[in-house]
């Protein structure tokens, strides 16, 4: 499968601070790709150099076949960008914002724009001061799909929307960009979990994983095994154990490879048999919540070594 | 084009009001002017609460309020996309970068030079010029306000990010002048005619240019910056590090010794200073000395133009001053017999060479002219057509001269020459009739030869009066009135050179002047 993004050891420095570490990501054609991450990851300064809003100090960048730093004019009339902080005309109502934005794409699609202000029932005659943030954002990303374009980047598009309007988004998005590659960089990872296909997660400038979602959520297990008698933590765990802890009768740890017959395996070698072993699988939520706590995955901190 | 269009559209419906503005102001610059014309008593305003708000004040302010709104006008339209930041929605769409740029040379354009080309057309036809012989330096005034006054507004415009952010890169600037103008007065020769004008004019409108393309095709701001403060930096280099004398020897090359002077000058014993009513004040910083001068050997229909000179002291023990080059402005013509030259020394250098004589070295640059193309000319009355120059008058000044509209730009060089004996002006009360064969001049230079002079007007105001310049103590002015005959001419410049007068024995503190009089910079002149 073609990737419609690829960076390759992307460096970004704003001053002493090194904003990006050496990052490679792959996003594939098609794919619904969250990039996900605690605040001052990376995530905005990654997809500006996309957009080519702003330079790598190192590395490269394509997007859509195209060098990222190429990236201007025309070839944006396939690319819908969508930020959280995205300055727009403020004087302009929103029908003469659309008005001027449609010459600038030969596939502006009325018909679609229409359906867009209706389903997210915008108000047409009002200025785009006078929007409410959650309206601002709908404006922004209906302006970003009426010309089908084929990479949509939303850049933290839910920060400080009431559940209401993220629905409204998310619908949106998913209804009219069945064609299109979706980069989406996001906090919000319930609402995520629901319609993103890959996932990647950012923290201090690395990618610590990119992976389909799917196969993530497979692969990390909130392992329980009951004793008879209370047992003693081991000395040695396998490395992609995380948060080993003990409690009464009861050793709890979080597998981030899981595979029933290895680690039902591993599990009997290390802790020796169990009353009860139960393999509970997780929500995203707390995936990255335990790899948050973590500081790291260890799979991928093993893979490095 | 349709990019261009649309966005260009865009632009009016966002910015009508400041166009608005500042069309309504052109219109009543243009109206100023006519009124001008009208009604010529140009110091006739009072001056308080009633003065403030008097309709002069007002049309002064327009004067001054015109450009300003054609600022305003191309700073919010470029800011309009702005090319500062990394938040701007625009950035992110298909603009195209020319498109973009070409949409807001095009509403400039519309709403700057349109608005002036009409109201210049219309100035010309009212004042009774024929607009379409003045095509070429109609467009070529709307080039200098492009140029001159646009693509620097616009440079500055393109790398900041609000009009507040505007005004600060302003103060930066007329702080940065100030600053210059004092290291200017620190370095001998930079006032004089500035030779790297043209490298520094070169660099100006390079800078400006590449700014405009590195921000609309890369927007990369703080390269832009860096190359304005670069500038800065280099205009700096230049003022201190040009080789002015070389320069200057260049352009006035040292008449050889096949070559005959086209006049003498010789040194004449100082004026008489009575030392009673003017005392030696030990206090004083600076001191003045004055070198009354005799002129001699003149061709007929020779003229020269005193561009420059420099005053060399060295006293027997090895001391030495030097003035370096300076601009004086004065004019010797055929029949002139004296003229003067003041130079300001620091006290220190002067108490320092006073006591002994020392050897003066005074060099002078100067442009000969040949006085071409004379004819008589009688003054009529009301308001008449004088050629290469334009509609002139008599009656509309408060003084007694002619007071002329000229199209576009001021005569290149224009003499006139008068017999004062022969002006027909009533002699006023507590002056004396002029005996015959007394001279008087005014000589207009306009500088270069481009088809229009800088500035928003399309008429330029030209006053001839007459003076003495071969009088007796002080200049004394007579009048052209209707009937007053005269002589006009084009001086014509033939060459350049460097002329020098070496004195030994000087004696400074025989032409110290007794106190400053009125100085520029560190030197002041008269002649007479």
């Amino acid at each position: 499968m073609n990737n419609a993004i690829r960076t390759e050891n992307l460096v970004k420095k704003f001053g002493r601070v090194e904003a990006l570490r050496g990052l490679d990501l792959a996003v594939p054609e098609g794919a619904v790709y969250a990039l996900v991450g605690p605040n001052g990851a990376g995530k905005t300064t990654i997809i500006k150099i996309l957009m080519n809003i702003f330079g790598a100090t190192r590395g490269r960048a394509e997007v859509l076949g195209l060098e990222s730093t190429r990236l201007r004019g025309r070839y944006f009339s396939s690319i819908g960008y969508v930020s959280e902080n995205q300055e727009l005309p403020e004087w302009m109502r929103l029908d003469s914002f659309l008005a001027y934005l449609r010459p600038f794409y030969p596939s502006w699609d009325r018909k679609l724009e229409n359906e867009l202000v209706s389903q997210f029932d915008l108000p047409l005659d009002r200025r785009l001061r006078n929007l409410s943030r959650g309206m601002r954002m709908k404006a922004a990303l209906a302006s970003a799909l009426a010309y089908h374009p084929k990479l949509i980047v939303l850049d933290e598009p839910f920060t400080g929307l009431d559940p209401l309007v993220r629905d409204e988004l998310i619908q949106g998005l998913l209804e009219r960009a069945e064609e299109s590659t979706i980069l989406i960089s996001s906090h919000d990872l319930a609402e995520i979990e629901s319609f993103a296909s890959h996932i990647g997660y950012l923290e201090q400038g690395q990618l610590r994983f990119s992976e389909e979602l799917t196969t993530l959520v497979e692969r990390f297990r909130e392992v329980e095994l009951t004793f008879d008698t209370p047992p003693h933590l081991p000395k040695t765990a396998p490395n992609t154990w995380m948060h080993l802890s003990t409690s009464a009768a009861v050793i709890r740890f979080i597998e981030s490879r899981f595979d029933a017959e290895k680690t039902a395996t591993e599990v009997r070698n290390v802790l020796g048999e169990a009353r009860n072993v139960a393999y509970t699988p997780m929500s995203l939520r707390s995936i990255f919540l335990a790899m948050a706590k973590a500081g790291r995955d260890p799979y991928v901190e093993r893979a490095e070594r | 084009m349709r990019q261009v269009l649309n966005i260009f559209l865009k632009d009016v419906r966002h910015h009508w009001r400041e166009c608005a503005a500042s069309i309504a102001l052109v219109a009543a610059f243009g109206w100023n002017e006519m009124r001008g014309w009208l009604h010529d008593e140009v110091f006739g305003a009072g001056i308080g609460i009633g003065g403030l708000f008097s309709s002069r004040f007002l049309s002064g302010l327009v004067v001054v309020l015109v450009p300003v709104a054609w600022s305003l006008v191309v700073v919010r339209v470029i800011q309009g996309e702005s090319l500062v930041g990394d938040r701007q929605f625009w950035v992110t769409r298909p603009y195209e970068w020319k498109k973009l740029l070409g949409a807001k040379v095009l509403f400039g354009l519309t709403f700057v030079n349109l608005p002036l080309l009409v109201l210049d057309v219309f100035l010309l036809a009212k004042a009774g010029f024929r607009p379409t012989d003045y095509i070429v330096g109609l467009f070529w005034m709307q080039l200098m306000i492009v140029l001159y006054f646009m693509l620097p507004v616009a440079a500055l415009a393109t790398v900041t990010a609000s009009v507040v952010q505007m005004l600060l890169a302003l103060l930066i600037i007329a702080l940065y002048g100030i600053g210059m103008g004092l290291l200017s007065d620190q370095i001998p020769s930079s006032s004089f005619s500035d030779p790297a004008d043209s490298l520094t004019a070169a660099l100006f409108f390079g800078i400006c240019l590449a700014v405009i393309w590195m921000q609309y095709a890369r927007r990369k701001t703080n390269k832009s910056r860096l190359l304005i403060a670069g500038l800065a930096g280099v205009c700096v280099l230049i003022l201190v590090a040009t080789p002015y004398r070389t320069l200057v020897a260049r352009e006035f090359p040292q008449l050889n010794l096949q070559q005959e002077p086209p006049f003498q000058l010789a040194l004449l014993p100082a004026e008489k200073v009575d030392p009673e009513t003017a005392p030696e004040k030990e206090e004083e910083k600076e001191v003045e000395i004055r070198l009354p001068l005799s002129i001699s050997g003149f061709g007929a229909e020779s003229i020269a133009a005193i561009d420059g000179f420099m005053v060399d002291l060295e006293a027997q023990d090895g001391l030495h001053w030097n003035s370096g080059w300076k601009s004086p402005g004065l004019s010797l013509f055929p029949d002139q017999k004296s003229t003067r030259i003041d130079v300001t020394l620091k006290r220190r250098a002067f108490e320092r060479l006073r006591s002994s004589a020392v050897r003066l070295r005074l060099s002078i640059a100067f442009t000969l002219f040949h006085d071409t193309n004379r004819r008589e000319f009688v003054t009529p009355a009301g308001v008449f057509m004088m050629k290469d120059v334009g509609l002139c008058s008599t009656e509309s000044t408060y003084s007694r001269g002619i007071h002329c509209l000229a199209p576009l730009r001021r005569p290149k060089s224009l003499l006139i020459s008068a017999d004062m004996s022969m002006s027909t002006c009533p002699v006023l009360e507590g002056e004396s009739p002029a005996t015959h064969g007394e001279i008087a001049r005014d000589w207009t230079r306009g500088s270069g030869s481009e088809p229009a002079e800088f500035g928003i007007s399309p008429l330029k105001t030209v006053d001839l009066y007459l003076t003495d310049w071969n009088g007796a103590a002080s200049r004394r002015s007579t009048g052209i009135c209707p009937g007053t005959p005269f002589v006009l001419s084009n001086p014509e410049p033939v060459g350049r050179n460097q002329t020098v007068l070496q004195i030994d024995g000087f004696r400074l503190s025989d032409y110290r002047l007794p106190s400053p009089k009125f100085t520029i910079g560190s030197v002041s002149i008269g002649a007479r």
